[in-house]
Order: C-alpha cells, then sequence, then structure tokens
C-alpha cells in the first residue's frame, strides 16, 4: 500500500513534466532534448528563488512559468523554425531537431553549472510526515502531487474545451488541414513548443520540493518523460498520464523491493517492452 | 470573383501546370476537366496557397490580390479547398471538425447559421456529432470535408475530385448536394475525372491536359463536344 501511495504520488508529478514533451512533440513536431535541462533550471530557480526568500515554492511559479515560455518561444522562434521550413519530411526533422536540441541541452547544463555550481542543492519545505492509512508521507510529495493534478487537469480541459485548445489538437493531428482553416501553424506550433516548456518547468518546480539535484540531472527526466510519452502514445494525453502512473509505480516497486540502483533500469526495461510490443503506445493507433 | 491567372508549377523540373488561367464568377459551378496526372490538384492546391505558383503568377478574389500568399490567409479571402486527401481532422470528432471550420474571422458572425444550414444540408452530420471522423464511411468523410469548408462562410468552394472513392449512389448523392450548395449563394469549382455527372450540375467547365487548358465553354457545349466525349465520356 505504501509502494502504491508513493508510486502515484511521483506519477502524478511525472505526469505533468511529461505533458511538457508532449505538447511539444504532439504539436510543434520537435523532439526536444533539452526539455530536462528546462526542468532542472526550473527546480534551480526554485531552489535560489525559495533560499533567497523562504516564500512558498509555489509563489515562484509566477515567475518561472512566464519565463520558461518566453524562453522556450524564442528557441522555437529562433532555432527550430529555421530547421522546420528546410526539413523535407517529418524524419529529417526529427534527426535535425534531436541534434540541435542535444547541443541546446549542453547550452543549458553550462549556464546553470555557471551561475549555480556543480553541487546538488535540495531545501526543505513542508518536509513534515503526513499520515495516511496508517503510513506516514512527506507533506512535500503529497503537495506536488496536488499542485501537479491542478495544472494536469487545467491544461486537459484547455485543450479539450476551449477553441484555442482545439487549435493545437488541429495542428497535431493534421497540420496541413489546419493551414485550410485559417489556422497559422508556424504560430501555433510556436505556443504549443513555449507552453511545453512552461508546463515542463512547472513540472521542475513541483519536483524539487522532494527531490535533490544537481546540473547534470536534466537527461534523466528528459528520457523519464520521452519514456512516458511514447508508451502514451504521442497524440493522446490521457495515455501519458496513465503511462506516467505506470512509470512512478515501477520506479517505487523497484526501488523500495530490488534496490533503488536499479530504477532507471527498469523504466528502460518496461519502455523497451512497450516499444517492441505496442510501437504505437497504450492508446495510440496506428498511422494508416 | 475569383480571378487565377498564369498559374506555373513546377516539381523541380517537372512542369506539373503551365500558364493556366481560370475565372470563376458569382454563384456558378465550374469544372476542370483532366486525366490522371493532368495537374488539376496542383491547380487547385496553387490557388489555395498551399504549393507555391512559379513567378507571373496572378489570383485576384473579389478585387483582392492574394498571389502567393499562404494557405491560413488564403481562407479569410473567401476561398474554401477540400484537398484530394479531404483536408479532416479524422481523430476529432465531426463537431471539432465543423468548429475548426469556423475558425478563420471571416465566419465567426454566423457561426450558428452555417452550421445549422451545414446540419440541414447533411442530416447525417446532425446524427454523428460525437463521432470520431476516422470511424465513418468515405461518403460521410466527404460529407465532414465539405461542411468543414462551408463553415468558413466562403464564396467559392473547391473541391478536389469529390466522387473518388465513392460509390455511384453516394456520387449521385453528393453531386445532388453540391447543387444545393451552389442554392445557397456559394460558387463551386471543382476538379473531377467524372465528366457525366459533374458537367451535368456545372455551368461552365474547363478542359486541362498535361498541364494547360486546352479548351472552355458551358457545360452543356462541351456534354455534346466530340473531343470532350472521346476523351472524357468513353463515347466514340
Amino acid at each position: 500500500m505504501e509502494i502504491i501511495i508513493i508510486g502515484l504520488l511521483l506519477g502524478g508529478t511525472y505526469a505533468l513534466m511529461a505533458m511538457g514533451l508532449q505538447l511539444q512533440y504532439g504539436v510543434a513536431r520537435i523532439m526536444n532534448l533539452a526539455n530536462g535541462e528546462v526542468l532542472v533550471a526550473a527546480a534551480f530557480g526554485t531552489f535560489w528563488f525559495f533560499s533567497a526568500t523562504q516564500v512558498s515554492p509555489f509563489v515562484a511559479l509566477i515567475g518561472i512559468v512566464p519565463l520558461a515560455f518566453v524562453v522556450n518561444w524564442a528557441i522555437y522562434r529562433f532555432l527550430m523554425l529555421p530547421l522546420v521550413k528546410r526539413a523535407k519530411n517529418q524524419g529529417q526533422l526529427e534527426v535535425d531537431s534531436i541534434l540541435a536540441t542535444f547541443g541546446i541541452s549542453f547550452i543549458f547544463i553550462g549556464i546553470l553549472l555557471a551561475v549555480f555550481g556543480g553541487d546538488y542543492l535540495s531545501y526543505s519545505y513542508m518536509a513534515s510526515p503526513v499520515h495516511l492509512l496508517g503510513e506516514t508521507y512527506g507533506l512535500n510529495r503529497i503537495a506536488a502531487f496536488l499542485g501537479s493534478a491542478v495544472l494536469c487537469v487545467g491544461l486537459y480541459v484547455w485543450l479539450n474545451r476551449t477553441r484555442a485548445g482545439l487549435t493545437l489538437r488541429a495542428v497535431a493531428v493534421n497540420p496541413s488541414a489546419a493551414s485550410l482553416v485559417s489556422i497559422n501553424v508556424v504560430n501555433a506550433s510556436a505556443l504549443a513548443f513555449a507552453l511545453g516548456g512552461a508546463v515542463t518547468a512547472a513540472g521542475g518546480m513541483m519536483l524539487s520540493m522532494f527531490l535533490t539535484f544537481d546540473a547534470s540531472l536534466g537527461v534523466i527526466f528528459t528520457l523519464k518523460a520521452l519514456v512516458i510519452v511514447i508508451m502514451g502514445g504521442v497524440s493522446d494525453i490521457r495515455g501519458a498520464i496513465l503511462a506516467a502512473f505506470i512509470l512512478g509505480l515501477t520506479e517505487t516497486v523497484v526501488a523500495i523491493l530490488v534496490d533503488p540502483g536499479l530504477t532507471l533500469a527498469a523504466a528502460y526495461v518496461l519502455f523497451l517492452i512497450i516499444l517492441l510490443v505496442r510501437p504505437q503506445g497504450l492508446f495510440g493507433r496506428r498511422t494508416s | 470573383m475569383l480571378e487565377a491567372k498564369n498559374i506555373s508549377v513546377f516539381y523541380g523540373r517537372h512542369r506539373a501546370v503551365e500558364s493556366a488561367s481560370v475565372e470563376i464568377r458569382q454563384n456558378e459551378i465550374v469544372v476542370m476537366l483532366g486525366a490522371n496526372g493532368a495537374g488539376k490538384s496542383t491547380f487547385l492546391r496553387a490557388i489555395g496557397g498551399l504549393t507555391p505558383a512559379m513567378k507571373g503568377a496572378s489570383v485576384v478574389m473579389d478585387g483582392v490580390n492574394i498571389t502567393h500568399r499562404p494557405a491560413h490567409e488564403v481562407v479569410e479571402s473567401g476561398i474554401a479547398l477540400v484537398p484530394e486527401d479531404r483536408g479532416i481532422f479524422a481523430d476529432l470528432t465531426v463537431m471539432e471538425n465543423l468548429q475548426l471550420g469556423a475558425h478563420p474571422k471571416r465566419a465567426r458572425a454566423h457561426e450558428k447559421e452555417n452550421l445549422d444550414r451545414i446540419l440541414t444540408l447533411f442530416p447525417r452530420l446532425a446524427e454523428r456529432r460525437k463521432q470520431a471522423v476516422r470511424t465513418m464511411s468515405g461518403g460521410e468523410r466527404q460529407m465532414v470535408a465539405i461542411g468543414r469548408a462551408m463553415m468558413s462562410a466562403p464564396s467559392i468552394l473547391m473541391l478536389d475530385e469529390p466522387s473518388l472513392g465513392l460509390s455511384p449512389l453516394l456520387c449521385s448523392e453528393l453531386f445532388r448536394s453540391l447543387t444545393a450548395v451552389k442554392e445557397t449563394g456559394m460558387s463551386i469549382f471543382l476538379v473531377e475525372q467524372n465528366a457525366k455527372q459533374s458537367l451535368a450540375i456545372a455551368d461552365r467547365g474547363y478542359l486541362l491536359d498535361n498541364g494547360h487548358i486546352t479548351g472552355s465553354d458551358t457545360a452543356e457545349a462541351l456534354a455534346k463536344d466530340e473531343t470532350v466525349q472521346k476523351a472524357y465520356l468513353g463515347a466514340g
């Protein structure tokens, strides 16, 4: 029971970060390998804010989210768009964007090292125990889960119930048809990429409440988000949410019952199985 | 209303369309006939802004020059294109497709009326509002595609081989509904291989052969024309 709850709490936070990558990959069609660095940068920003002010890390979202939005918009507009325009097909764009964003991730790491140094950083906020069904859990983990859940639901409703959200889903489904209904696909993609970065940054803020970070940790979160998005199916947010919980549970089960050192390995075994057995994702359909 | 002049499109060094010109007037159905590979789709895509036309082209819609404008701006001038692949959002529902059709600014003011009109014209769509388009039949998808295009409140509906892949029965139904669309005041410009049924509902026609316009006349005259009968109507 304890394992399940910890796994679910972790999965909820993972879901938020994976939704960021999914917006960037599903709508803007950029496989952003610098996604994890945005998350770590947001975690560092939250650390810095909390250490300096002792005000709730949630307040840091007010600065972090718009900043991540602007930075990611600029990355799309000035670094990705030339690649999009040049690419003759989706395959070429994927190769180019993977190489480019992999490079960008090192630029982020360099900046983080220069600004914050190479130490492991963590802070203590809401670190009090909470009793739930006979076991105790950190209040910060529960707060991170609830914060993530609110943002996930908000994003889901926005995508499915508003005209602007419908526009982004249309671009995800069929960019050429989107242009025929007067959607400016370039602007919509830039918006999705920026929004994805902002959502990932919010995920970084949530994770920073209970994890310890250093500048090199981004790649691990990029890969976790990648596992979730591929497992859940690129085009379906519900799939990603379910996949995030599966990943959270798997990691927790392995860490507690087997060995904490094997969590990443377990995540990849899961990933490989999905890739071999159901490459279109849990909810995905084979493209016709 | 729409004047497209001197449209040339090259794919690499291959010439798909060369200096083709058409004119579409208010409230008429115009058909462009041509064999497979004659350049019909390319011509429509060039007008719609999906495929770049060469220098020297001129597309003027209601006095506004829309030459070389991207697709999302062409729609705002009142031209709605249903491409050969239908241009629909297969993973979304019928209603979502129609809502997206009304995304252009020009469509917003009369969105409700347009929706009612389309659902009256295609009652099938009204029954299946919540269904994902991907799960529907070819004929129903074509209705979604035409409905989606009509939602943008266009002056001209451009259709790329709407009868493609439809059974003879659905074909007749489709051409009947196109006449009904015309009665709402729109013009229709369609390219077709199905000469018989399209000439029957059209006012005028153009012939496109190997990227060139080789003839144009009233639909009646074309239907009687010997070369047309030979080439497209299976006579002789």
